[in-house]
This record gives C-alpha cells, sequence and structure tokens, in this order.
C-alpha cells in the first residue's frame, strides 16, 4: 500500500518521462552503431570512409526516432 | 569506373535533401493554410524548418568531421549529435509555448521531412559508389 500512495502523491510534468525515454532508446542504438563502426575501423582501418559514411547512415536513422519522440509535446499536449 | 568520395556523397544527400524538405515546406504551408488558417502555414514552415536543421546538421558534422583524424571525426559527429539533441529540446520547449502555431501541423512536416530526408539517405548511399580501399 505504501508504493501506491507514494506514487499517487507524485505531481510534476508527465512529458518529462516522455523526453527522457525519447533520449534513452536512441541514446544506446547510436552508441551501438558507433562502438561498432569504431571496431570495424580498427579491424580494417583501410574501409574508414566507407563504414564512416555507413555510421552516418544508420545514425540518421536512429536519430529520427529521437526527433519524432521529441516532438510529441506538440500533438499530445 | 567513376567513384564516388564520401565527401560528395554527403554533399548530394545535403542537396536533395534540402529540395525535398524544402518542398515538404511548401506543400505543407499550402495545406496547412487551408485547413488552419495562419497558424497552419507558420506552424508547418517551423516544422519543416526545424527539420531542415536538425537533419543537415548530422551530415554537416560528417563531412566536416571526415577530414579530420580518428578521434577528431568522432569528437565532432558525437558532439554535434549531443548539442543537436539538447538544442532541439529547447526549440521544442519554446516553440510549443508561442501562441499562434498550429502543432498538430507542426508535428506533420516534422515527421514528413524526416522520414522523406531518410529516404533520400538511403536512395544517395545506396546509389552510390564508394570504394572499398580509401584513394
Amino acid at each position: 500500500m505504501d508504493a501506491i500512495n507514494i506514487t499517487a502523491e507524485l505531481t510534476g510534468n508527465l512529458a518529462v518521462i516522455g523526453y527522457g525515454l525519447a533520449a534513452v532508446g536512441p541514446g544506446i542504438g547510436v552508441g551501438l552503431v558507433v562502438s561498432k563502426t569504431i571496431e570495424s575501423i580498427a579491424r580494417q582501418p583501410e574501409l574508414a570512409a566507407k563504414l564512416q559514411v555507413t555510421m552516418w547512415l544508420g545514425i540518421a536513422f536512429t536519430e529520427a526516432l529521437a526527433l519524432i519522440g521529441l516532438a510529441t509535446p506538440f500533438i499530445f499536449a | 569506373m567513376q567513384f564516388d568520395n564520401p565527401q560528395t556523397v554527403l554533399a548530394k544527400v545535403l542537396k536533395l535533401g534540402s529540395l525535398l524538405i524544402g518542398s515538404i515546406a511548401i506543400i505543407g504551408s499550402a495545406i496547412g493554410f487551408l485547413a488552419a488558417g495562419l497558424p497552419g502555414l507558420l506552424g508547418a514552415v517551423a516544422g519543416s524548418g526545424i527539420a531542415l536543421l536538425f537533419v543537415t546538421l548530422t551530415a554537416l558534422s560528417v563531412l566536416f568531421g571526415s577530414k579530420l583524424s580518428l578521434g577528431g571525426f568522432y569528437a565532432v559527429v558525437l558532439g554535434g549529435w549531443l548539442l543537436k539533441m539538447i538544442l532541439f529540446m529547447f526549440g521544442v520547449a519554446l516553440l510549443s509555448r508561442i501562441e499562434g502555431l498550429n502543432g498538430v501541423a507542426l508535428f506533420v512536416t516534422l515527421v514528413a521531412s524526416i522520414l522523406g530526408s531518410l529516404a533520400v539517405d538511403g536512395y544517395v548511399v545506396t546509389t552510390s559508389k564508394i570504394p572499398v580501399v580509401s584513394q
């Protein structure tokens, strides 16, 4: 019961949790994309140019989620 | 055989992406104006404007970063990404407080611009010929 009472007394803007979630997912995604690119460049440095362009494509797709997630206050506010 | 280098690929992405977002801005503001009047038009222009700014910043950071060493590249790309997300959060917080902007028009043009630019990115990267070995 205590946990329910404590949760019920919480005040504040719920959208902040949305901001956090919109940042966490793409943060993990971009971290994975970059770490794998660094690993690949360490294995084959001569592929760096090709890998950097592919990495940018990966980041572009991942950050689309972040941008859409962070813009939701415009429709859900 | 003619090969592309990463710089020309990113420059092509920037050019095509800006053209696409510009046309989404024109179509979106026309639809926004018809549906919601002046707030709809302003919302559509603001949505495609911030999409253009934040989508092209990633490509620009890779373009400038690729001229640096590997450490400098990651510093520019990841530092730029972090800065961009923080600026985007503040930008959204500021824009959502402005009266006279239609939020739905803004959101729809923003999402359309982001998805459209992803399609352009995918098209340009898959059709470009980047050599396996750096020149």
